[in-house]
């Protein structure tokens, strides 16, 4: 989980669970349209990502 | 023939007297009914209007018939009067504990919301493209909610702190619609 105490503080964040192909720069796609915004995705959801370049099926990211 | 006259016009006297007795009771009863509306008045016309316009007709009645001169009847209703003011105030607290629940709910969920769709509307003012679903005019109206949404909470705000809870709750209930259109217009999840 990226954050659990952001997550039960507030109901109305976004997350996304990542699958199979996912990478920030896809995901920054699917929801801002744009995927050099990928640094945002990277950002809300330190420490669980330290590389930018590794995420891990199952993760639910955090989506600001 | 004289002597029923006479009989008759005691036991009248009687009756005057009888009735005058209850006069300054009946005052006493009514100063005090009267005191216990307007005691309750303010807050009841707010939370509890079909209740007090009630208390405030039955009281009127207590008064009219203490101008009439049937002061028993206006000491009873006096008391009766007295009797409602209890009712009338547990229905404002009642009321009261039912628009603080949902201040409570509303006033703990719009910020969250407001929060999370800032949050959002920063980044995609950076997108140099808008994701599927999305279009510059969807953007400008999600905007233009979430704009409303925090003047409309600005403005429960101010009720609450004016101790309009009524007033507070709309304006906030108001600004959660809002915000959730506006979360919906930009593609993103509401709780269930």
């Amino acid at each position: 989980m990226a954050d659990e105490k952001t997550e039960s503080e507030n109901p109305y964040a976004q997350w996304h669970v990542v699958v199979k192909g996912d990478t920030l720069s896809k995901i920054a796609k699917k929801y801002y349209g744009d995927a050099s915004l990928y640094p945002k995705i990277f950002e809300a959801n330190r420490p669980l990502i330290k590389d930018p370049n590794l995420i891990q099926i199952g993760w639910k990211l955090r989506i600001p | 023939m004289n002597r029923m006259r006479t009989i008759l016009a005691l036991a009248a006297a009687g009756a005057l007297v009888a009735c005058a007795s209850q006069k300054e009771p009946a005052q006493a009863a009514l100063n005090a009914a009267e005191q216990a509306v307007a005691g309750v008045k303010a807050e009841a016309e707010r939370y509890a209007p079909d209740q007090f316009k009630a208390l405030a007709g039955a009281l009127a009645g207590a008064k009219d018939l203490f101008t009439k001169g049937e002061y028993e009847k206006a000491l009873a209703a006096a008391g009766d009067v007295t009797s409602k003011v209890k009712d009338v105030i547990n229905a404002v607290n009642a009321k009261k504990t039912e628009l603080t629940k949902a201040w409570e709910q509303v006033g703990g969920a719009v910020p969250k919301m407001m929060e999370v769709l800032k949050s959002r509307l920063d980044v995609l003012s950076q997108a140099k493209k808008l994701p599927a679903g999305l279009d510059a005019a969807k953007l400008g109206s999600a905007k233009g909610a979430y704009e409303a949404a925090a003047g409309v909470f600005a403005q429960a705000g101010e009720a609450l702190k004016a101790g309009n809870l009524q007033e507070a709750v709309a304006k906030g209930t108001a600004a959660k619609a809002k915000a959730a259109e506006a979360m919906t217009a930009l593609g993103m999840q509401l709780p269930q």
